[in-house]
């Protein structure tokens, strides 16, 4: 599958908040743990050598279950993968806990799910859409009731 | 630069709801026709197929930091630009169907990245504090008074309804008409503390709140929280996922 690797590349070099050198481990059988510059930036983690500017790849947050394996050490698995697990070793339990947060949360999907929580609730709340005063209440991403097929009717309670 | 391709298709076709789908004329690089496309906009990626049928992919585009103007072709009508700020970046042009598609496409990539959903959501956060704080002290203000108008919701009918219950008045965005809304965030004031980032109290009222509705398969994985930054609140939690199903059940009722 084609990509934009240079675009990729160059965002990879944009400043974050979130970048520490961790022990990753990849999720192929004899893959062993290698430090690594980790960097999280928008719904990307860019790995890299250290010292080097180009990241050696990039992991997609999308669509993944984040997980605490141990005091300190934390995994992602992609949903359409999940016996292929990525390994990160922290130097402390705090910077684990971090790192989990924050990749939870570095999700496309995460952030459209808080949005469409906190629009209901407003509107609740005020019977206003908060969406409405910056024109952007049509906006496809930002609609509480997703296109999905409806639920089939619920069993008749026994 | 590794990309964890495989990963990245799916959720191209994972049934998470694009953003925007449609056929585009997109510039090849070294063939320099416009080819159509079937294309998926999902969050800040644009996939293209081949065809709509395809499974795979045949490629991506991250927005990310892009910029999408409309420019003049010599073989398009239509045609618009996604361009990136980086050194010889590759210029994506594009053209679409008609004038309208055209324009709902820039607009559509052109406010698909990341950091303009975390704006927004950013903005919505702190709105939502805004308002619970209003309720907060304006609470405090008539906890003297008699609460008489009945913004407790009624309880144990409501509750025990569970998804399988009426919902015709769960869409009503009146605070007494929500069937999920928590007493506690309404009647006894957002003062009882179930704010933002606070756990929620013991239900005002004592009922048991039902059991979970079943978890929509779309959404990733487990821990993937879909309210609040911090919310280690269950009970928002699943009355969240309570309104979800219910607006969905009256929307499969509505259609039939």
């Amino acid at each position: 599958m084609r990509f934009n690797e240079k675009e990729l590349v160059f965002l990879s070099r944009q400043p974050t908040q979130r970048a520490a050198e961790l022990g990753m481990r990849g999720p192929k059988k004899g893959d062993v743990v290698k430090k690594r510059f980790v960097k999280l930036i928008v719904n990307f983690l860019f790995y890299f050598r250290t010292d080097e500017d180009e990241p050696i790849g990039a992991l997609l947050l999308e669509q993944c279950r984040v997980e605490r394996e141990d005091l300190q050490v934390f995994s992602i698995v992609f949903l359409d993968e999940a016996e292929r697990k990525y390994l990160f070793e922290c130097d402390s339990q705090e910077q684990c806990a971090e790192w989990i947060d924050a990749i939870i949360k570095a999700s496309y999907e995460f952030m459209r799910k808080n949005l469409v929580y906190y629009r209901t609730e407003i509107h609740r709340l005020t019977g206003k859409d908060p969406l409405e005063q910056y024109g952007i209440s049509d906006e496809t991403r930002f609609q509480v009731n997703s296109a999905l097929p409806p639920l089939p009717p619920p069993p008749p309670p026994t | 630069m590794k990309l964890n391709e495989r990963s990245v298709a799916h959720y191209a076709t994972c049934n998470s709801p694009p953003d925007k789908t449609g056929f585009l004329f997109k510039k090849g690089e070294r063939n320099t026709a416009y080819h159509r496309r079937w294309c998926i906009l999902k969050g800040n990626m644009l996939f293209y197929f081949e065809e709509r049928e395809s499974r795979e992919p045949i490629g991506v585009i991250v927005l990310e930091g892009c910029t999408v103007e409309l420019c003049e072709s010599e073989s398009e009508e239509f045609a618009f630009a996604i361009k990136f700020e980086c050194a010889k970046a590759r210029v994506y042009k594009m053209a679409a169907e008609n004038q309208a598609a055209m324009e709902s496409w820039v607009k559509a990539l052109s406010r698909a990245s990341f950091d303009y959903m975390r704006l927004v959501v950013k903005e919505l956060e702190r709105q939502l504090e805004e308002v619970q704080e209003e309720a907060r002290s304006s609470q405090a203000k008539s906890k003297t008074k008699k609460n008489q108008t009945g913004l407790r919701i009624s309880s144990a009918s409501v509750q025990s309804a569970s998804i399988t219950g009426p919902c015709q008045e769960g869409l009503s965005n009146r605070e007494n008409g929500v069937s999920w809304s928590k007493p506690s965030s309404v009647a006894n004031g957002l003062s009882e503390g179930c704010a933002w980032d606070r756990d929620c109290n013991v239900r005002a009222d004592g009922v048991k709140p039902p059991p979970i509705p079943p978890r929509r398969k779309t959404n990733g994985g487990s821990l993937e929280s879909p309210v609040s930054p911090g919310t280690g609140c269950f009970s928002k939690l699943h009355d969240w996922y309570g309104k979800e199903v219910a607006e969905l059940r009256v929307e499969w009722l509505q259609s039939q």
